[in-house]
């Protein structure tokens, strides 16, 4: 059965964007208050400390303040900008933390789902969370764990090679059909 | 799906749009993809634009509410942003007072607004103050003159607009700052943007020797679409 296309407001957060751009702190209350669960949960997942985590999102939330009109809406949707600022950010934090005390770096099977109290009380979060962990959950266990160790640990793909004794060209392929697999399952192709 | 001619290249965008390469290999990744043939730097962008689209999708999945008072601090921050609260009043001044010193007859100026990056009175003062400030001056076809004030010394410009018709509706103009390798974007206005009089800062003029103007869709272009309407030399 083929999922509906996910909600992701992309009209709405556009528009904000842009009266961000023009310095608006209404519509960038709005822009956070609509995108803020997504953030500060994959932030959180990626360094797993929550005073690194709400630091880390405020760095995140000024940086779109003040670069909101470098946003292309030829290049992706708003939510894929600001989550790909995001997860850099998070990985660069992490890899700085990594090197600075070699940080035990917990992995293992793919979790994908967090502890129920924290669960963002909004419906449609909930409808679409469901929805992309079936999606993960149709994954292969080998496809999942490479996503799992190079987005969510911040690992490199030489990384989870050495992690995975994979050869580099078989992590890399699993990579990708992870995303097609994903693509595919979240009605997105 | 364009077959991809450069496969060793192609397996690498999805790693590199996790940002999941090694820094060491980042640069060397990015020059490959701005020299390869251009169907295959387009299905090297395609490849990482659906992966951060899927990863956005993939978002809703790890979801957690912040702490409250993460909003309350973020919203003081902004709030007081010394851009924001200066900007009006010193835009104005600092303009005229270059405007009278440079005699370039500038009338009154509105607010300013907000390109990329944010315009900061500090660049502008630097400019303004800076041993080599130069202007140029040119008339736009369509009536009204662009003016730029800049400092190779301070890498940044200050251009002015006067009396410049706002674009037709459903476009944009952009502004591009011309180098050996080529126009890079210096931002764009909308309609809304484009008072009679207009100001905006050029932050980072590098090599460039032209500011060139464009008509574009709205949000603008990675590269110009039409032939420039308006080329000031930045000399």
């Amino acid at each position: 059965m083929p999922v509906a296309r996910l909600p992701l407001v992309t009209t709405e957060l556009d528009a904000l964007l842009r009266q961000v751009a023009r310095r608006d702190v209404d519509a960038f209350a709005t822009f956070y208050d609509r995108t803020r669960a997504r953030v500060f949960g994959l932030v959180t997942r990626v360094l797993r400390d929550p005073g690194y985590s709400e630091e880390t999102t405020q760095d995140i939330y000024l940086q779109v303040w003040r670069t909101a009109d470098s946003y292309d809406p030829s290049a992706g949707s708003p939510l894929a900008w600001l989550m790909t600022l995001a997860h850099r950010r998070a990985v660069d934090r992490v890899r700085s933390e990594q090197a600075a005390s070699q940080r035990e770096s917990r992995y293992g099977a793919a979790n994908v789902d967090p502890p129920s109290d924290q669960v963002a009380d909004s419906v449609i979060l909930r409808d679409e969370r469901r929805q992309v962990a079936d999606c993960l959950g149709s994954l292969t266990d080998a496809q999942r764990e490479c996503i799992q160790l190079a987005y969510y640990d911040g690992l490199t793909y030489v990384q989870v090679s050495e992690r995975l004794s994979a050869n580099l060209a078989t992590i890399k392929s699993r990579m990708r059909d992870a995303i097609r697999g994903l693509r595919r399952c979240l009605g997105m192709t | 799906m364009t077959e991809p001619t450069d496969p060793d290249l192609i397996a690498l965008a999805t790693p590199y749009a996790l940002h999941a390469v090694p820094e060491t290999e980042l640069a060397d990744i990015e020059r490959r993809v701005s020299a390869a043939p251009p169907d295959v730097a387009q299905a090297f962008d395609d490849e990482v634009r659906a992966v951060r689209e899927t990863m956005a999708a993939v978002s809703a999945a790890t979801a957690v509410e912040p702490p409250h008072q993460l909003r309350d601090r973020l919203l003081t921050e902004v709030s007081s942003d010394p851009v924001r609260v200066l900007r009006p009043k010193r835009w104005q001044t600092i303009v005229l007072a270059a405007a009278a010193a440079l005699v370039i007859g500038l009338g009154a100026l509105g607010v300013g607004m907000a390109l990329r990056p944010t315009p900061s009175p500090s660049t502008a003062e630097q400019v303004f103050a800076a041993p080599d400030v130069r202007t140029v001056s040119g008339a736009i076809p369509s009536g009204g003159t662009a003016t730029v004030v800049f400092s190779r010394e301070k890498n940044a410009g200050v251009l002015v607009m006067n009396n410049v018709a706002p674009p037709q509706p459903g476009t944009v103009y952009q502004m591009w700052l011309v180098d050996a390798k080529g126009p890079h974007s210096a931002g764009t206005m909308d309609a809304k943007n484009v008072a009679p009089s207009t100001t905006a800062v050029l932050p980072d003029l590098g090599d460039s020797q032209t500011l060139a103007f464009t008509v574009e869709p709205p949000g603008g272009s990675a590269q110009p679409t039409s032939a420039p309407f308006a080329k000031l030399p930045l000399v």
